[in-house]
Protein backbone atom coordinates (compact mmCIF):
# COMPACT_ATOMS: atom_id res chain seq x y z
CA UNK A 1 0.00 0.00 0.00
CA UNK A 2 1.25 2.94 -0.84
CA UNK A 3 -1.18 5.29 -0.36
CA UNK A 4 -2.68 6.54 3.60
CA UNK A 5 -5.07 4.18 3.86
CA UNK A 6 -7.87 6.43 5.33
CA UNK A 7 -7.22 9.71 2.71
CA UNK A 8 -10.33 10.09 0.75
CA UNK A 9 -8.53 12.61 -1.72
CA UNK A 10 -5.30 11.29 -4.17
CA UNK A 11 -2.44 13.14 -2.97
CA UNK A 12 -0.89 15.34 -5.54
CA UNK A 13 2.47 13.56 -4.83
CA UNK A 14 4.24 11.01 -2.93
CA UNK A 15 7.66 10.79 -1.08
CA UNK A 16 9.43 8.17 -1.13
CA UNK A 17 12.50 6.46 0.40
CA UNK A 18 13.59 3.33 -1.16
CA UNK A 19 16.97 2.59 -3.08
CA UNK A 20 17.27 2.68 -6.92
CA UNK A 21 19.75 1.20 -9.21
CA UNK A 22 22.77 3.47 -9.74
CA UNK A 23 25.90 3.10 -11.34
CA UNK A 24 28.96 4.32 -9.80
CA UNK A 25 32.00 5.23 -11.34
CA UNK A 26 34.99 4.83 -9.30
CA UNK A 27 37.81 7.06 -10.39
CA UNK A 28 41.21 6.26 -9.84
CA UNK A 29 42.71 9.00 -11.84
CA UNK A 30 41.60 12.76 -12.35
CA UNK A 31 43.83 12.43 -15.79
CA UNK A 32 40.70 13.14 -18.35
CA UNK A 33 42.48 11.85 -20.78
CA UNK A 34 42.92 8.58 -19.34
CA UNK A 35 38.98 8.32 -17.97
CA UNK A 36 37.99 9.01 -21.44
CA UNK A 37 39.57 6.40 -22.96
CA UNK A 38 38.69 4.28 -20.48
CA UNK A 39 35.27 5.21 -21.21
CA UNK A 40 35.15 4.60 -24.72
CA UNK A 41 36.32 1.53 -24.53
CA UNK A 42 34.18 0.03 -22.19
CA UNK A 43 31.10 1.79 -23.94
CA UNK A 44 32.08 0.28 -27.03
CA UNK A 45 32.23 -3.20 -26.00
CA UNK A 46 28.82 -2.94 -24.02
CA UNK A 47 25.41 -3.53 -26.01
CA UNK A 48 24.76 -0.11 -28.30
CA UNK A 49 23.09 2.28 -25.90
CA UNK A 50 24.02 0.60 -23.10
CA UNK A 51 25.43 3.44 -21.21
CA UNK A 52 23.83 5.93 -23.34
CA UNK A 53 22.63 8.44 -20.30
CA UNK A 54 23.09 5.95 -17.95
CA UNK A 55 23.04 7.88 -14.38
CA UNK A 56 26.09 7.47 -12.41
CA UNK A 57 27.51 8.28 -9.22
CA UNK A 58 31.05 9.89 -8.84
CA UNK A 59 33.06 8.14 -5.97
CA UNK A 60 36.01 10.06 -5.65
CA UNK A 61 37.17 7.65 -2.39
CA UNK A 62 39.66 5.67 -4.28
CA UNK A 63 41.93 9.00 -5.70
CA UNK A 64 44.86 9.12 -3.46
CA UNK A 65 43.88 13.01 -2.99
CA UNK A 66 40.79 15.17 -3.20
CA UNK A 67 41.13 16.63 -6.70
CA UNK A 68 40.70 20.61 -6.98
CA UNK A 69 37.53 21.89 -8.20
CA UNK A 70 38.70 22.81 -12.18
CA UNK A 71 40.56 19.13 -12.26
CA UNK A 72 37.27 17.86 -11.36
CA UNK A 73 35.13 19.99 -14.13
CA UNK A 74 37.02 18.54 -16.88
CA UNK A 75 36.91 14.85 -15.99
CA UNK A 76 32.66 15.65 -15.44
CA UNK A 77 32.67 17.01 -18.41
CA UNK A 78 34.89 13.88 -19.91
CA UNK A 79 31.90 11.64 -18.45
CA UNK A 80 29.52 13.92 -19.94
CA UNK A 81 30.71 14.06 -23.26
CA UNK A 82 30.95 9.44 -23.13
CA UNK A 83 27.41 9.72 -22.36
CA UNK A 84 26.82 9.03 -19.43
CA UNK A 85 24.65 11.58 -17.28
CA UNK A 86 26.66 12.41 -13.44
CA UNK A 87 23.80 12.75 -10.86
CA UNK A 88 25.95 13.13 -7.65
CA UNK A 89 28.98 12.20 -5.37
CA UNK A 90 29.52 9.32 -3.14
CA UNK A 91 30.09 10.78 0.30
CA UNK A 92 33.28 10.32 2.03
CA UNK A 93 35.17 12.88 3.68
CA UNK A 94 34.74 17.09 4.34
CA UNK A 95 36.68 17.52 1.32
CA UNK A 96 34.21 15.90 -1.16
CA UNK A 97 31.17 17.33 0.29
CA UNK A 98 32.57 20.87 -0.09
CA UNK A 99 33.57 19.44 -4.19
CA UNK A 100 29.40 18.16 -4.19
CA UNK A 101 28.37 21.77 -3.12
CA UNK A 102 30.74 23.87 -5.79
CA UNK A 103 29.55 21.42 -8.43
CA UNK A 104 26.25 21.92 -7.16
CA UNK A 105 25.88 17.98 -7.52
CA UNK A 106 24.06 16.03 -4.20
CA UNK A 107 25.65 13.83 -2.23
CA UNK A 108 24.55 10.18 -2.07
CA UNK A 109 25.29 8.15 0.95
CA UNK A 110 26.78 4.80 0.50
CA UNK A 111 24.67 1.53 1.60
CA UNK A 112 27.53 -0.45 1.90
CA UNK A 113 31.04 0.21 2.86
CA UNK A 114 33.12 -1.27 -0.50
CA UNK A 115 34.82 -4.89 0.76
CA UNK A 116 37.53 -6.33 -0.13
CA UNK A 117 37.02 -9.16 -2.14
CA UNK A 118 36.85 -12.13 0.27
CA UNK A 119 40.07 -14.76 0.63
CA UNK A 120 39.64 -17.52 -1.12
CA UNK A 121 39.38 -19.91 1.78
CA UNK A 122 37.39 -18.42 4.52
CA UNK A 123 37.27 -20.27 7.83
CA UNK A 124 33.54 -20.05 9.42
CA UNK A 125 33.92 -18.17 12.93
CA UNK A 126 31.61 -18.41 15.63
CA UNK A 127 30.92 -15.40 15.59
CA UNK A 128 26.74 -14.50 15.02
CA UNK A 129 26.05 -12.29 11.84
CA UNK A 130 25.13 -8.54 12.37
CA UNK A 131 22.62 -7.19 11.12
CA UNK A 132 23.13 -5.78 7.78
CA UNK A 133 23.54 -2.27 7.67
CA UNK A 134 23.47 -1.77 11.72
CA UNK A 135 25.64 -1.93 14.63
CA UNK A 136 24.65 -4.38 17.56
CA UNK A 137 23.25 -2.22 20.46
CA UNK A 138 20.23 -0.01 19.51
CA UNK A 139 19.33 3.18 20.61
CA UNK A 140 17.80 3.27 23.97
CA UNK A 141 15.61 6.20 25.10
CA UNK A 142 14.66 5.96 28.65
CA UNK A 143 12.52 9.31 29.23
CA UNK A 144 8.97 9.83 27.87
CA UNK A 145 9.16 11.14 24.02
CA UNK A 146 7.04 14.30 24.45
CA UNK A 147 4.87 15.98 21.61
CA UNK A 148 6.82 17.36 19.41
CA UNK A 149 10.15 15.63 19.99
CA UNK A 150 11.86 13.83 17.51
CA UNK A 151 14.01 9.88 18.10
CA UNK A 152 15.91 8.73 15.26
CA UNK A 153 18.13 5.83 15.54
CA UNK A 154 20.43 6.44 13.08
CA UNK A 155 21.88 2.67 11.51
CA UNK A 156 20.45 1.45 14.98
CA UNK A 157 17.06 -0.21 15.83
CA UNK A 158 15.54 2.30 18.33
CA UNK A 159 14.46 1.28 21.69
CA UNK A 160 11.67 3.83 23.97
CA UNK A 161 11.10 2.24 27.24
CA UNK A 162 8.06 5.35 28.27
CA UNK A 163 5.46 6.48 25.83
CA UNK A 164 5.65 8.23 23.07
CA UNK A 165 3.22 11.15 23.22
CA UNK A 166 0.77 12.45 20.25
CA UNK A 167 2.67 14.61 17.70
CA UNK A 168 5.83 13.01 18.61
CA UNK A 169 8.18 11.28 16.07
CA UNK A 170 10.00 8.03 16.86
CA UNK A 171 12.58 6.94 13.64
CA UNK A 172 15.08 4.29 12.88
CA UNK A 173 17.24 3.09 10.07
CA UNK A 174 16.67 -0.50 11.94
CA UNK A 175 13.03 -1.85 14.32
CA UNK A 176 11.74 0.67 16.33
CA UNK A 177 10.25 -1.10 19.44
CA UNK A 178 8.20 0.92 22.32
CA UNK A 179 7.47 -0.34 25.47
CA UNK A 180 5.06 1.92 26.73
CA UNK A 181 2.06 3.80 24.47
CA UNK A 182 2.55 4.89 20.69
CA UNK A 183 0.38 7.93 20.30
CA UNK A 184 2.88 9.56 17.89
CA UNK A 185 4.18 8.64 14.83
CA UNK A 186 6.59 5.93 14.19
CA UNK A 187 8.89 5.07 11.20
CA UNK A 188 11.01 1.95 10.88
CA UNK A 189 13.57 1.28 7.96
CA UNK A 190 14.07 5.19 7.66
CA UNK A 191 16.40 4.48 4.76
CA UNK A 192 14.41 1.96 2.71
CA UNK A 193 15.58 -1.27 4.92
CA UNK A 194 12.15 -2.97 4.27
CA UNK A 195 12.90 -6.08 6.91
CA UNK A 196 11.90 -3.09 9.57
CA UNK A 197 9.42 -3.86 11.98
CA UNK A 198 7.94 -1.78 14.23
CA UNK A 199 6.47 -3.35 17.90
CA UNK A 200 4.37 -1.11 20.79
CA UNK A 201 3.01 -2.27 23.86
CA UNK A 202 -0.72 -0.14 23.91
CA UNK A 203 -1.01 1.32 20.17
CA UNK A 204 -2.86 4.77 19.61
CA UNK A 205 -0.58 5.45 17.10
CA UNK A 206 -1.42 8.40 14.77
CA UNK A 207 0.99 6.92 11.88
CA UNK A 208 3.28 4.47 10.89
CA UNK A 209 5.75 3.71 8.36
CA UNK A 210 8.01 1.46 7.18
CA UNK A 211 10.32 1.56 4.70
CA UNK A 212 8.68 4.59 2.65
CA UNK A 213 5.11 2.51 3.02
CA UNK A 214 3.01 4.60 5.49
CA UNK A 215 -0.15 4.34 6.86
CA UNK A 216 -2.36 7.04 8.98
CA UNK A 217 -4.82 6.01 11.76
CA UNK A 218 -7.29 8.25 11.75
CA UNK A 219 -9.58 6.04 13.41
CA UNK A 220 -7.89 2.82 15.09
CA UNK A 221 -9.54 -0.12 14.17
CA UNK A 222 -11.35 -1.77 17.38
CA UNK A 223 -9.20 -4.93 17.65
CA UNK A 224 -6.29 -2.68 17.74
CA UNK A 225 -7.07 -0.36 19.76
CA UNK A 226 -4.45 -0.10 23.50
CA UNK A 227 -3.13 -3.36 22.55
CA UNK A 228 0.03 -4.80 22.05
CA UNK A 229 1.08 -4.60 17.83
CA UNK A 230 3.20 -4.91 15.72
CA UNK A 231 3.69 -3.78 11.96
CA UNK A 232 5.46 -5.12 9.10
CA UNK A 233 5.97 -5.11 5.39
CA UNK A 234 4.88 -7.63 3.40
CA UNK A 235 5.45 -6.64 -0.71
CA UNK A 236 4.11 -3.62 -0.86
CA UNK A 237 1.64 -3.83 1.63
CA UNK A 238 1.73 -2.52 5.76
CA UNK A 239 0.79 -5.22 8.19
CA UNK A 240 -0.65 -4.11 11.39
CA UNK A 241 -1.65 -6.66 13.60
CA UNK A 242 -2.25 -7.59 17.48
CA UNK A 243 0.69 -9.61 18.62
CA UNK A 244 0.64 -12.72 20.65
CA UNK A 245 -2.29 -13.63 18.89
CA UNK B 1 18.42 26.88 49.63
CA UNK B 2 16.07 29.40 47.20
CA UNK B 3 13.79 26.86 44.80
CA UNK B 4 12.97 28.29 41.71
CA UNK B 5 9.20 27.25 40.39
CA UNK B 6 8.28 27.54 37.04
CA UNK B 7 4.33 27.75 36.54
CA UNK B 8 3.32 27.45 33.10
CA UNK B 9 1.15 25.24 30.51
CA UNK B 10 2.16 26.16 26.76
CA UNK B 11 -1.90 26.94 26.27
CA UNK B 12 -3.49 29.99 27.22
CA UNK B 13 -6.10 30.80 29.95
CA UNK B 14 -5.83 27.13 31.90
CA UNK B 15 -5.12 29.28 35.05
CA UNK B 16 -1.26 29.81 35.25
CA UNK B 17 -1.81 33.20 37.13
CA UNK B 18 -3.63 32.20 39.61
CA UNK B 19 -2.30 29.06 40.21
CA UNK B 20 1.40 30.90 40.47
CA UNK B 21 -0.46 33.97 42.76
CA UNK B 22 -2.34 31.40 45.03
CA UNK B 23 0.58 28.88 45.22
CA UNK B 24 2.70 32.37 46.40
CA UNK B 25 0.59 33.01 48.80
CA UNK B 26 -0.05 30.09 50.21
CA UNK B 27 3.83 29.37 50.40
CA UNK B 28 4.32 33.00 52.26
CA UNK B 29 1.19 32.45 54.45
CA UNK B 30 3.01 28.88 55.72
CA UNK B 31 6.21 31.86 56.52
CA UNK B 32 8.24 31.03 53.23
CA UNK B 33 10.04 34.57 51.79
CA UNK B 34 8.35 34.29 48.45
CA UNK B 35 8.70 36.21 45.30
CA UNK B 36 6.46 35.90 42.17
CA UNK B 37 7.76 37.37 38.76
CA UNK B 38 5.59 38.38 36.19
CA UNK B 39 7.53 36.77 32.54
CA UNK B 40 4.29 37.61 30.10
CA UNK B 41 5.80 40.81 28.70
CA UNK B 42 3.58 43.57 27.12
CA UNK B 43 0.42 41.27 28.72
CA UNK B 44 1.13 41.73 32.52
CA UNK B 45 -1.96 39.97 34.63
CA UNK B 46 -0.55 38.91 38.13
CA UNK B 47 -0.52 42.39 39.76
CA UNK B 48 -3.73 42.53 38.65
CA UNK B 49 -4.81 38.75 40.40
CA UNK B 50 -2.26 40.08 43.26
CA UNK B 51 -4.14 43.28 43.67
CA UNK B 52 -0.93 45.42 43.59
CA UNK B 53 -1.72 46.95 39.65
CA UNK B 54 -2.22 50.52 41.04
CA UNK B 55 1.34 50.40 42.89
CA UNK B 56 3.53 49.18 39.78
CA UNK B 57 6.04 52.03 39.34
CA UNK B 58 9.23 49.83 38.45
CA UNK B 59 8.64 46.43 36.53
CA UNK B 60 11.00 43.60 35.26
CA UNK B 61 12.65 44.95 32.30
CA UNK B 62 13.17 48.22 34.20
CA UNK B 63 15.72 45.92 36.74
CA UNK B 64 17.21 44.10 33.89
CA UNK B 65 18.07 47.33 32.05
CA UNK B 66 19.50 48.70 34.85
CA UNK B 67 16.66 51.81 35.43
CA UNK B 68 16.43 50.84 38.87
CA UNK B 69 17.33 48.56 41.43
CA UNK B 70 15.95 45.21 42.40
CA UNK B 71 14.37 45.85 45.99
CA UNK B 72 12.84 49.38 44.03
CA UNK B 73 11.10 47.03 41.90
CA UNK B 74 10.17 43.96 43.67
CA UNK B 75 6.18 45.36 45.56
CA UNK B 76 5.44 44.04 48.71
CA UNK B 77 2.06 42.34 49.55
CA UNK B 78 -0.22 44.09 51.86
CA UNK B 79 -1.79 41.00 53.50
CA UNK B 80 1.22 39.01 53.85
CA UNK B 81 4.61 40.49 54.71
CA UNK B 82 7.14 38.46 53.10
CA UNK B 83 5.05 37.54 49.67
CA UNK B 84 6.34 39.85 46.97
CA UNK B 85 5.70 40.59 43.27
CA UNK B 86 7.87 41.74 40.64
CA UNK B 87 5.78 43.00 37.55
CA UNK B 88 6.56 42.56 34.18
CA UNK B 89 6.32 45.31 31.87
CA UNK B 90 2.62 46.45 29.58
CA UNK B 91 4.45 48.68 27.04
CA UNK B 92 7.95 46.59 25.93
CA UNK B 93 8.02 43.49 24.45
CA UNK B 94 9.60 39.57 25.20
CA UNK B 95 12.35 41.16 23.40
CA UNK B 96 13.56 42.82 26.46
CA UNK B 97 14.07 39.92 28.13
CA UNK B 98 17.53 37.86 27.69
CA UNK B 99 19.27 34.95 29.51
CA UNK B 100 22.01 37.30 31.41
CA UNK B 101 19.38 39.82 32.62
CA UNK B 102 17.07 37.04 33.84
CA UNK B 103 20.02 35.22 35.34
CA UNK B 104 21.40 38.47 37.35
CA UNK B 105 17.87 39.09 38.81
CA UNK B 106 17.34 35.23 39.83
CA UNK B 107 20.79 35.62 41.53
CA UNK B 108 20.06 38.52 43.28
CA UNK B 109 16.67 37.10 44.53
CA UNK B 110 18.70 34.15 45.76
CA UNK B 111 21.20 36.46 47.11
CA UNK B 112 18.56 38.10 49.04
CA UNK B 113 17.71 35.06 50.75
CA UNK B 114 13.93 34.09 49.33
CA UNK B 115 12.97 30.57 49.70
CA UNK B 116 10.67 29.96 47.08
CA UNK B 117 11.30 32.12 43.21
CA UNK B 118 8.03 31.35 41.50
CA UNK B 119 8.06 32.60 37.83
CA UNK B 120 4.62 33.03 36.18
CA UNK B 121 5.20 32.13 32.41
CA UNK B 122 3.35 33.23 29.13
CA UNK B 123 1.42 30.93 27.19
CA UNK B 124 3.27 29.64 23.99
CA UNK B 125 6.74 28.09 23.84
CA UNK B 126 8.69 31.59 22.61
CA UNK B 127 11.40 33.52 24.30
CA UNK B 128 8.88 34.74 27.34
CA UNK B 129 7.71 30.95 28.30
CA UNK B 130 11.63 29.45 27.32
CA UNK B 131 13.31 32.16 30.00
CA UNK B 132 10.46 31.40 32.79
CA UNK B 133 11.43 28.11 32.38
CA UNK B 134 15.12 28.09 31.92
CA UNK B 135 16.60 28.23 35.66
CA UNK B 136 13.80 26.13 37.09
CA UNK B 137 14.44 23.52 39.57
CA UNK B 138 10.63 22.56 39.47
CA UNK B 139 8.09 23.06 37.00
CA UNK B 140 4.25 22.51 37.46
CA UNK B 141 2.43 22.19 34.40
CA UNK B 142 -0.86 23.58 34.75
CA UNK B 143 -3.28 21.21 32.36
CA UNK B 144 -7.30 21.23 31.84
CA UNK B 145 -8.65 18.07 31.51
CA UNK B 146 -9.38 18.68 27.81
CA UNK B 147 -7.92 16.87 24.95
CA UNK B 148 -5.76 20.34 23.56
CA UNK B 149 -4.26 21.54 26.43
CA UNK B 150 -3.16 18.13 27.48
CA UNK B 151 -1.22 17.87 24.18
CA UNK B 152 0.18 21.14 24.72
CA UNK B 153 1.24 20.12 28.37
CA UNK B 154 3.06 17.45 26.60
CA UNK B 155 5.09 19.82 24.34
CA UNK B 156 5.94 21.73 27.44
CA UNK B 157 7.01 18.72 29.51
CA UNK B 158 9.42 17.86 26.23
CA UNK B 159 10.82 21.23 26.55
CA UNK B 160 11.54 21.15 30.00
CA UNK B 161 13.46 18.18 29.38
CA UNK B 162 15.77 19.63 27.02
CA UNK B 163 15.66 23.35 26.94
CA UNK B 164 16.50 24.40 30.54
CA UNK B 165 20.18 25.34 32.35
CA UNK B 166 19.32 21.51 34.68
CA UNK B 167 18.27 19.58 31.10
CA UNK B 168 21.63 21.41 29.86
CA UNK B 169 23.65 20.25 32.63
CA UNK B 170 22.24 16.87 32.97
CA UNK B 171 21.88 16.90 36.69
CA UNK B 172 18.95 14.95 37.19
CA UNK B 173 16.90 18.02 34.82
CA UNK B 174 13.38 19.75 36.36
CA UNK B 175 11.15 18.17 39.07
CA UNK B 176 8.17 17.87 37.03
CA UNK B 177 4.53 18.11 38.44
CA UNK B 178 0.79 18.44 36.91
CA UNK B 179 -1.57 20.63 38.28
CA UNK B 180 -5.10 20.12 36.62
CA UNK B 181 -7.31 23.49 36.57
CA UNK B 182 -11.21 23.72 36.19
CA UNK B 183 -11.84 20.35 37.17
CA UNK B 184 -15.69 19.03 37.23
CA UNK B 185 -16.24 15.78 38.72
CA UNK B 186 -19.65 16.12 37.10
CA UNK B 187 -18.70 16.34 33.45
CA UNK B 188 -16.37 13.28 34.19
CA UNK B 189 -19.00 11.20 35.23
CA UNK B 190 -20.59 12.23 32.14
CA UNK B 191 -18.21 11.30 30.12
CA UNK B 192 -17.49 15.01 28.41
CA UNK B 193 -13.90 15.56 30.56
CA UNK B 194 -10.83 13.71 30.80
CA UNK B 195 -10.45 12.47 34.10
CA UNK B 196 -7.86 12.89 36.65
CA UNK B 197 -6.32 9.22 35.63
CA UNK B 198 -7.12 9.74 31.97
CA UNK B 199 -4.51 12.97 31.90
CA UNK B 200 -2.15 10.82 34.68
CA UNK B 201 -1.69 8.58 32.21
CA UNK B 202 -1.56 9.68 28.92
CA UNK B 203 1.39 12.91 30.65
CA UNK B 204 2.80 9.63 32.77
CA UNK B 205 3.13 12.06 35.47
CA UNK B 206 1.82 12.57 39.35
CA UNK B 207 -0.78 15.04 39.88
CA UNK B 208 0.61 17.78 42.65
CA UNK B 209 -3.11 19.19 42.95
CA UNK B 210 -6.33 19.11 41.25
CA UNK B 211 -8.23 22.40 41.55
CA UNK B 212 -11.90 21.99 40.54
CA UNK B 213 -14.16 24.53 38.75
CA UNK B 214 -15.14 26.89 40.82
CA UNK B 215 -17.00 30.62 40.23
CA UNK B 216 -14.92 31.77 43.60
CA UNK B 217 -11.56 32.05 41.07
CA UNK B 218 -12.92 34.54 38.79
CA UNK B 219 -14.58 36.53 41.60
CA UNK B 220 -11.26 36.20 43.57
CA UNK B 221 -9.35 37.44 40.34
CA UNK B 222 -11.61 40.25 39.48
CA UNK B 223 -11.10 41.76 43.43
CA UNK B 224 -7.65 41.05 43.51
CA UNK B 225 -6.96 38.74 45.82
CA UNK B 226 -5.58 35.34 45.24
CA UNK B 227 -8.23 32.73 45.68
CA UNK B 228 -6.01 30.57 48.20
CA UNK B 229 -6.84 33.70 50.30
CA UNK B 230 -10.43 32.76 50.57
CA UNK B 231 -11.32 30.27 52.57
CA UNK B 232 -14.59 29.76 51.86
CA UNK B 233 -13.94 28.31 48.87
CA UNK B 234 -13.08 24.76 47.76
CA UNK B 235 -10.74 26.27 45.19
CA UNK B 236 -8.88 27.43 48.24
CA UNK B 237 -8.63 24.49 49.69
CA UNK B 238 -7.30 22.64 46.91
CA UNK B 239 -4.72 24.97 46.44
CA UNK B 240 -3.39 25.14 49.93
CA UNK B 241 -3.20 20.55 49.41
CA UNK B 242 -1.29 21.43 46.69
CA UNK B 243 1.23 23.79 48.52
CA UNK B 244 1.18 21.09 51.56
CA UNK B 245 2.49 18.35 48.89
CA UNK B 246 4.64 20.93 47.25
CA UNK B 247 6.75 21.08 50.79
CA UNK B 248 6.46 17.13 50.85
CA UNK B 249 2.85 16.50 52.82
CA UNK B 250 1.31 13.24 51.68
CA UNK B 251 -2.62 14.29 50.82
CA UNK B 252 -4.83 12.36 49.70
CA UNK B 253 -6.81 14.28 46.36
CA UNK B 254 -10.11 15.83 47.10
CA UNK B 255 -12.40 17.09 44.78
CA UNK B 256 -12.30 14.31 42.33
CA UNK B 257 -15.37 12.64 42.71
CA UNK B 258 -18.89 14.08 42.16
CA UNK B 259 -20.50 14.69 45.72
CA UNK B 260 -22.77 12.31 47.09
CA UNK B 261 -26.46 13.31 47.50
CA UNK B 262 -28.70 12.44 50.50
CA UNK B 263 -28.48 9.43 53.11
CA UNK B 264 -29.37 6.63 50.96
CA UNK B 265 -26.87 7.41 48.04
CA UNK B 266 -24.35 7.40 50.59
CA UNK B 267 -25.89 4.11 51.92
CA UNK B 268 -26.38 2.60 48.86
CA UNK B 269 -24.31 4.40 45.71
CA UNK B 270 -21.68 2.81 44.37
Amino acid sequence: MSRPAEATHEPALEIRFGQVGLAQLRLRTTDPAACVDELTGRIASAPPGFFERTAVCVDLTMLEREPEIAEMRTVLDAVRRAGMLVVGLTSGTDAIAGLARALALPILPAFRVPKKPPAPTQVPTGQPAAAAGTSAAALVHQQPVRSGQRVYARQHDLVVTATVGAGAEVMADGCVHVYGALRGRAMAGARGETAARIFCLTFHAELVSIAGVFRVFETIPGELAGQPVQAWLDGDALNVARLGG
Amino acid sequence: MTEIIVVTSGKGGVGKTTTAASLAAGLARRGKRVAVIDFDIGLRNLDLIMGCERRVVYDFVNVIQGDCTLRQALIKDKRLDNLFVLAASQTRDKEALSVEGVRRVLDELTADGFDYIICDSPAGIEKGAYLAMYFADRAIVVVNPEVSSVRDSDRILGLLASKTLRAEQGNGGVQEHLLLTRYSPRRVAAGEMLSVADVREILGLEVLGVVPESADVLSASNAGSPVILNAESIASHAYEDAVGRLLGEELPLRFVDEPKKGFFARMFGS
